[in-house]
């Protein structure tokens, strides 16, 4: 089944800067899919795209079989959420609490129910204790972790993650990654956005994109292996991949060591 | 930078604390406009009593409201010498005459000039300078040897000290009473209260949800814009921006160098937050549920019963005594 279809969707800021040209994507229900691509390349733009804040100038988008108009943008929404690049830019609660509710509130949930899943999905996220702090007092990763439990409180069955790890150190990068593979397996279709190959690899799927245009969309493990695509795409490549590729160039065709890159590549 | 708090909300669990954020507010309108009415001295030292009283059973240690005070005693202390020495009537209670003389000129310079010089080194300067004040008052007064240069009279009349007692007491009385509010009160509670009060502008079209919902981003937005513009501060210093010094000019340039990129950066900040308000389903003007909700107990009402008692008493003095 098909959760989001995108066809033939263009967009430009203005005259000058066209962010993405004729994109066609399908992501399937439940799925994993990565959106990698250079800064600049659009990725954040059809993110917003997709949950209506920006409107595009040709194509459609369909979620749920459901055609993204000014009508159905609200409806839409329920079914995405989107967690943000800058933690300090979308915690707009004043305590954690606020913040996990803030969607619940917007959608009129009771208050009994927005307590009870306060609680349930702040100890999903390790916030708990957090619950009454306010933001300057947590950690980037951990207000990551906030918006997450507020999207998760509201229930929607989409979560877009846009460079959400970028401002993060190692540790609270790897909790959120952590979160969104846990994420993915109770059902969760997860569309995640990163410029950086290394957080790509765990997914079921990668679209490339460049320069506003769909440079490859792959089973993971096809696109990595592709070398042609990964060399044009502009994309810093993960070392072990490095490596693979310069055997194969140098002829040396050791299969043990050639398994080795790889699952170091795959993060194994 | 971890510390800062919006508001000066220190924890408690007085009776104060406990009161409802909307009652708290209707009671400090109701007794902030008793404190106007009132006309004679004597019943605002009564009410002075009562708020030391509210103070005492409140658990709020004086000093805290002293350092209220603090900001406004420079227009309370001009306020007053305003009064005493213009008013010129009723009973004469004071009288001097203050003489410039040439040794007491050169005097007072040297006072005034040690006094410029070594104010930085006391703790509490506006005492210090008070004392100063008082002191060249003292030696115009009573220490003018050499020849005269100018005399005038100082005269205090009853009524000019009355009145200008009964501003100061007035001024410290409203201080103090919004001082208890802000003090007992956390920020949020103090935002939801006011939305609560002010929502029958309703009907003139003034939506209070969304001026509490402005509030309350503004309130949670300030440490982080605080925390910001000491980065960029830092930041401007390590490329030879010097903050503590300087002419006006170069404060003046200091403070664009600060605020271009403040700027900048809430302009960002602020799409941002747009863009994630809208995708968590917000929809301005739109009903919202709240997980805060606000409960009156009997205790405010009874503090209602009695701020509209002392009002209606305060009516009944000025109308019929
Ligand atoms: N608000 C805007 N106004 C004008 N141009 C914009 C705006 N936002 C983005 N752009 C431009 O559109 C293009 C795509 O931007 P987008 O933010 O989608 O890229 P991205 O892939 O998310 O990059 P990054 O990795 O830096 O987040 C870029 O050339 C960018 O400069
Ligand atoms: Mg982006």
């Amino acid at each position: 089944m098909n959760t989001i279809e995108i066809k033939d969707l263009s967009f430009s800021y203005s005259e000058d800067i066209t962010a993405l040209k004729n994109i066609n994507l399908v992501i399937k229900k439940g799925e994993w899919i990565s959106i990698l691509g250079h800064n600049g390349s659009g990725k954040s733009t059809l993110a917003k795209l997709i949950i209506g804040l920006l409107k595009a100038d040709k194509g459609d988008i369909y979620v749920d079989e459901v055609l993204l108009t000014e009508d159905t943008v609200h409806e839409i929404r329920r079914k995405i959420g989107i967690v943000f690049q800058n933690p300090d830019n979308q915690f707009v609660g004043v305590t954690v609490e606020d913040d996990i509710a803030f969607g619940m509130e917007n959608l009129n949930f009771e208050r009994e129910d927005m307590i009870n899943k306060i609680v349930e999905y702040a100890k999903k996220v390790d916030m708990f204790e957090y619950i009454s702090k306010e933001p300057h007092a947590l950690s980037g990763g951990q207000k990551q972790r906030v918006a997450i439990a507020g999207i998760l409180a509201m229930n929607t069955d989409i979560i877009i993650f846009d460079e959400a790890t970028s401002m993060l150190d190692p540790k609270g990068r790897e909790s959120i990654i952590g979160y969104i593979k846990e994420l993915n397996k109770e059902g969760k279709t997860i569309i995640s956005i990163t410029h950086e190959m290394k957080e790509a690899v765990n997914s079921d799927r990668i679209i490339i994109l460049k320069d506003g245009e769909v440079l490859a969309i792959g089973e993971t493990n096809t696109i990595l292996n592709d070398k042609e695509v990964l060399n044009s795409s502009n994309l810093e490549l993960l070392l072990p991949l490095k490596l693979m590729y310069k055997l194969d160039e140098a002829n040396i065709k050791n299969e043990k060591v050639k398994d080795i890159l790889w699952q170091l590549s795959l993060n194994k | 930078m971890k510390n800062i708090i919006v508001g000066q909300y220190i924890p408690g669990n007085s009776f104060l604390y406990k009161m409802d954020p909307r009652s708290k507010i209707i009671a400090l309108g109701l007794l902030m406009i008793s404190a106007f009415l009132f006309e004679d001295i004597s019943h605002i030292v009564y009410m002075l009593v009562g708020v030391l009283l509210i103070l005492k059973i409140g658990g709020i240690p004086i000093m805290r409201i002293a350092r209220g005070l603090r900001p406004i005693m420079i227009l309370l202390l001009f306020t007053f010498s305003f009064q005493v020495v213009f008013i010129k009537t009723g009973d004469v209670i004071f009288d001097t005459e203050l003489t410039l003389s040439s040794v007491n000129l050169i005097l007072m310079i040297l006072i005034i000039l040690t006094w410029y010089f070594t104010r930085r080194y006391i703790k509490s300067r506006f005492l210090y300078l008070i004392i100063v004040i008082v002191g060249i008052l003292t030696m115009l007064s009573l220490f003018s040897p050499g020849f005269k240069i100018s005399s005038s009279d100082f005269v205090i009349y009853e009524d000019g000290l009355l009145g200008a007692s009964f501003i100061m007491v007035r001024l410290i009385i409203i201080v103090t009473l919004s001082t208890i509010l802000t003090l007992t009160t956390r920020p949020t509670d103090l935002n939801l209260g006011l939305e609560r009060i002010l929502k029958p502008l309703k009907l003139v079209r003034i939506n209070s949800e969304e001026i509490a919902l402005i509030i309350s981003i503004a309130l949670r937005y300030i440490p982080t814009l605080l925390d910001e513009a000491n980065k960029i501060m830092l930041a401007q210093a390590s490329r030879g921006v010097d903050f503590s010094e300087g002419k006006l000019k170069d404060k003046v340039m200091q403070i664009i160098s600060l605020l271009v990129p403040m700027f900048i950066i809430s302009f960002k900040r602020s799409d941002d937050l747009a863009n994630a308000m809208e995708a968590r389903s917000f929809i301005p003007g739109n009903p919202r549920t709240r997980i805060h909700i606000l409960t009156w107990h009997y205790r405010d009402t009874l503090v209602m019963i009695f701020c509209v008692v002392v009002l209606a008493s305060t009516i009944f003095v000025r109308v019929y005594l």
